[in-house]
């Protein structure tokens, strides 16, 4: 079976949050609660040099899960497809899977007393649609759904076409 | 793909069942992007970005996608209201359109003939496709004074460029820049005027060469090859600099200077006092980095400058386009492919033909307010604030009576704030049009409920320089809401001016198109219209000046009385200007920084939108926050000479430590009480004014760069 995946090519983020509205409007979160967020990383010096990032924090929807393993209400599965899905009903609130997961990237949503996280839009894609935040809304073009080793080999393509000179050193971006 | 594409329009109808989908285009900023609007149930249920569209290519803002959180807020204004109490008490009572639009014609009729036309100023925010029925409106009425951000906001772009080729050169994204600088600009984050994030992004993506030219680190800067850290206020001193390396160094483009330029030897003795041992004194900008960026960038075609509105917000505002425009000249970048074009529309009746600047009589142009003092401004019916607020408070050269705001919020918007509270709670009778009851709205006597673009059918970016129209086709309607143009159209014919107005605004819309010999319901049935595309049109016909030249030394200036080569000024609070004031304010502050989900005052009471950014933030550098005893999330009072508001510290790196940087247009609408928290983060109260400080043409007031201090709020 294909595996799906949500990849961001960080690098290339402006941190324009797009996402995190896109997302909104499909999954309806709560006030609060962020299933994709844009967080800001620095500026921070680098060898002398000022740099900035932006790190989109959304599930990675891991191989071998630890949120999963950590749901006392196995309420968390990795489907065939790759897709790590939490199911709401099953869920007690215990926050387990939050303390869990190494990418802080899942919520706890106070009114209904409930985890969530993203589910890489699987209603979406169990119906041929691309999850909300990857069909075409990004502005930099840096949001990619479907099978990791093509994305990645995208991503590189890429990045081999902006590395370039910067203060007499290239920097290779990986 | 694989098997999933992007934008199934087919598949997302049938999965969710929407009734229809309607293509349209936004204007939650200034607007430009192509829209699907999902319908169901006659509601709003999605918006995404519209793939066949040229502007945005499916992709979309935060702002964009939030349009029906807007559209559908429960605070929304959705029937005019009249105000039952005294000012900004809140106390309001519901009105219909006919009782309110009554009203609002019996003042301007009754102020026309005891005051003149002039005494009455119609006004809007930024653009947002309602400027030409505005101007319509007020040259048919006969007042020069149309109260708009075109003094310090795309205006300057737009006269400046007139003067000096015609008009503004717009960034060819289509044909990817080699090299980009981009001069003060955010526009991932802001999508301003023609330009999207996303084309600019994927020019990046292909390789581009990138110099950013900004006081602070912005995620463009830091890509960047060359990041030129200026000192705030001292771009045309760069630019100037610049220029001098690219002549010394005979890196011009020698066929465009000698068939195509007017003024190029006293341009040239000009640069010559900017060589950049100097300018690296002005700007703080080594010497080594200039040379290697105006290398870069004349060295590299094509090449282009994005710009925008920080540098118009400077007591240099004119200059500083200008400079930049002689940048963009002198490297032949005008007008070929990949570099900075000046598109043609397509044939329709353009906003000034639309305007109606014709039918404002000479005598009453001649009265135009600051028209004497800010002569380029006056030449292209742009007029200074503070002239509208003297002439409420002080009643000088005359008296003006009545205020008319149309999607504007100056309480938040426009420098020393105190001021402009003081006018607005003086004047006679003030009239507004907005979505929300803002600050502004608070202190009016009638009040109407604006429409979204949601709710609209109209000539989308008809004032654009780009070369494109879109239609914007209605998909809902929200209470008793009308658009500005059928607002206005339905109030002309209330003040005598019937027959230059139509039974329904549609009758305006063909008007616009009938040159081209199609009407609305033609153009509703396409996607877009693009005007002819040629490049270097100025070898077969010149440039529109004049000369009829690339003009880099200005006859038009010349001939109002300015000086008619770039010269840069010291901004009128800074270090250097006022070395006595800085003792007791240490910090250059810089304003205005764009910010994803809001468009200056709107959207903060979006839920969605709110999210993204709860707080007004003040950056400032680790080093000085020490020095201050800020620690970071704490709410911290920045004050200038002229007051002083409250905003949270967030330690940032990424600039000098002598720069403070704050967010602007912040008020909150979550406040019930009348002020709705106007006073308390506008970073206006601390702005100034004053006419010496403002650009000497353009009238553009100094809101970007000032001095302040900023200590812990409970010192």
């Amino acid at each position: 079976m294909k595996k799906h995946s949500l990849i961001i090519d960080n690098e290339s983020c402006w941190g324009c949050k797009t996402c995190e509205v896109a997302c909104k409007q499909e999954n309806m979160a709560p006030e609060g609660v962020k299933l994709i967020y844009v967080s800001e990383d620095g500026p921070r010096k680098i060898d002398g040099i000022l740099d900035l990032q932006f790190h989109v924090n959304v599930c990675q929807q891991c191989d071998d899960p630890p949120c999963s393993d950590a749901c006392p209400e196995a309420a968390i599965y990795k489907r065939e497809d790759g897709i790590v899905v939490m199911y709401y009903k099953q869920c007690s609130g215990c926050g387990l899977c939050i303390d869990a997961c190494t990418y802080d990237a899942i919520s706890f949503d106070p009114g209904k007393a409930i985890a969530q996280k993203c589910n890489l839009c699987y209603h979406r894609v169990d119906q041929g649609l691309l999850p909300a935040c990857a069909d075409n809304v990004c502005p930099a073009h840096c949001i990619y759904f479907g099978d990791p080793m093509d994305i990645q080999a995208q991503i590189a393509e890429k990045h081999r076409a902006w590395a370039k000179e910067k203060n007499g050193q290239t920097i290779e971006r990986s | 793909m694989n098997e999933f594409g992007y934008s199934n329009v087919v598949r997302e109808m049938e999965v969710y069942g929407y009734d229809s989908v309607v293509k349209s285009h936004c204007r939650m900023c200034h607007g430009g992007c192509g829209v699907l609007i999902y319908l169901k149930d006659g509601k709003v249920a999605k918006i995404a970005g519209d793939p066949d569209c040229p502007i945005n290519h499916g992709t979309l803002c935060s702002k964009g996608i939030a349009s029906a959180q807007l559209a559908y807020h429960p605070d929304r204004l959705t029937y005019p209201m009249r105000r039952i109490g005294p000012k900004a008490s809140g106390k309001w009572e519901r009105i219909t359109w006919d009782d309110a639009l009554n009203t609002i014609a019996e003042r301007i009729l009754d102020y026309k003939e005891r005051f003149g036309a002039e005494s009455i100023v119609p006004g809007y925010g930024t653009g947002r496709d309602n400027e030409a029925v505005i101007y319509r409106f007020s040259n048919l009425l006969g007042t020069p004074n149309v109260l708009t951000a075109g003094h310090f906001c795309y205006g300057p772009r737009i006269a400046t460029s007139i003067l000096t080729c015609g008009t503004n050169p717009i960034v060819d994204y289509e044909n990817y820049p080699k090299c980009l600088m981009v001069w003060g600009n955010n526009l991932t984050i802001s999508n301003p005027d023609c330009y999207k994030g996303e084309p600019f992004s994927v020019s990046v993506d292909k390789g581009a060469k990138l110099i950013a030219v900004d006081p602070r680190l912005t995620k463009i800067a830091a890509r960047a090859d060359i990041w030129l850290q200026l000192r705030p206020g001292t771009d045309t001193a760069l630019a100037l600099g610049m220029i001098n390396v690219i002549v010394n160094e005979g890196l011009y483009d020698r066929e465009f200077v000698e068939n195509y330029v007017h003024g190029w030897e006293p341009f040239v003795e000009r640069v010559k006092e900017y060589p950049v041992s100097k300018v690296e004194k002005i700007t703080w900008v080594p010497a080594e980095k200039i040379k290697e960026a105006a290398r870069l960038f004349a060295t590299i075609k094509p090449a282009a400058i994005q710009w925008g509105v920080a540098i118009e917000q400077q007591i240099n505002c004119a200059d500083n386009n200008r400079s930049l425009m002689a940048l963009m000249g002198i490297t032949g970048n005008i007008d070929i492919p990949g570099g900075q074009m000046l598109f043609s529309p397509p044939k329709i009746r353009n906003v000034g033909q639309f305007g109606a600047h014709k039918q404002l009589p000479k005598e009453q142009a001649a009265k135009r307010l600051g028209g004497e003092r800010f002569r380029l401004a006056g030449n292209f019916a742009i007029i200074n604030p503070k002239c509208v607020w003297d002439a409420i408070i002080e009643e000088k050269p005359y008296p003006v009576k009545m205020l008319f705001f149309i999607s504007s919020n100056p309480l938040m918007t426009r420098a020393n704030a105190r001021e402009v509270y003081k006018a607005l709670e003086k004047v006679e009778f003030m009239a507004v049009s907005d979505f929300f009851l803002t600050p502004t709205a608070e202190l009016a006597d009638i009040v109407l409920p604006a429409a979204t673009w949601l709710e609209m059918d109209y000539i989308g970016d008809f004032w654009k320089r780009h070369g494109h129209i879109l239609p914007r086709r209605k998909a809902i309607s929200v209470g008793e809401c009308r658009s500005d143009h059928e607002m206005l159209n339905d109030l002309a014919h209330r003040v005598g001016q019937a027959e230059y107005w139509w039974n329904s605004f549609e009758g305006g819309l063909d008007y616009i198109l009938e040159p081209m010999g199609i009407t609305w319901q033609d153009l509703k049935k396409i996607d877009f219209i693009r005007g002819e595309v040629k490049y270097q049109k100025y070898k077969e016909r010149g440039f529109s000046t004049p000369t009829k030249k690339f003009e880099l030394s200005s006859t038009l200036l010349e001939k109002w009385g300015y000086d008619p080569l770039p010269q840069y000024r010291e901004a009128p609070e800074s270090p250097v200007s006022k070395p006595e004031l800085h003792k007791d304010y240490p910090y250059i502050l810089i304003t205005g920084r764009r910010l994803p989900g809001f468009f200056h005052t709107e959207n903060r009471q979006v839920p969605w939108l709110r999210e993204l950014h709860r707080d007004p933030i003040v950056e400032i550098h680790p080093e000085a926050a020490r020095n201050e005893g800020i620690q970071e999330g704490d709410w911290v009072v920045i004050e200038s000479q002229r007051g002083k508001v409250k905003q949270r510290a967030k330690l940032f790196e990424g600039m000098d430590p002598r720069i403070v940087s704050a967010e602007h247009a912040w008020w909150f609408p979550e406040k019930k009480e009348p002020g709705h928290g106007w006073d308390e983060s506008n970073i206006n109260i601390l702005t100034d004014n004053a006419y010496e400080t403002c650009d000497p043409a353009m009238g553009a007031t100094n809101v970007r760069t000032l001095l302040c201090k900023i200590y812990p709020e409970e010192k």
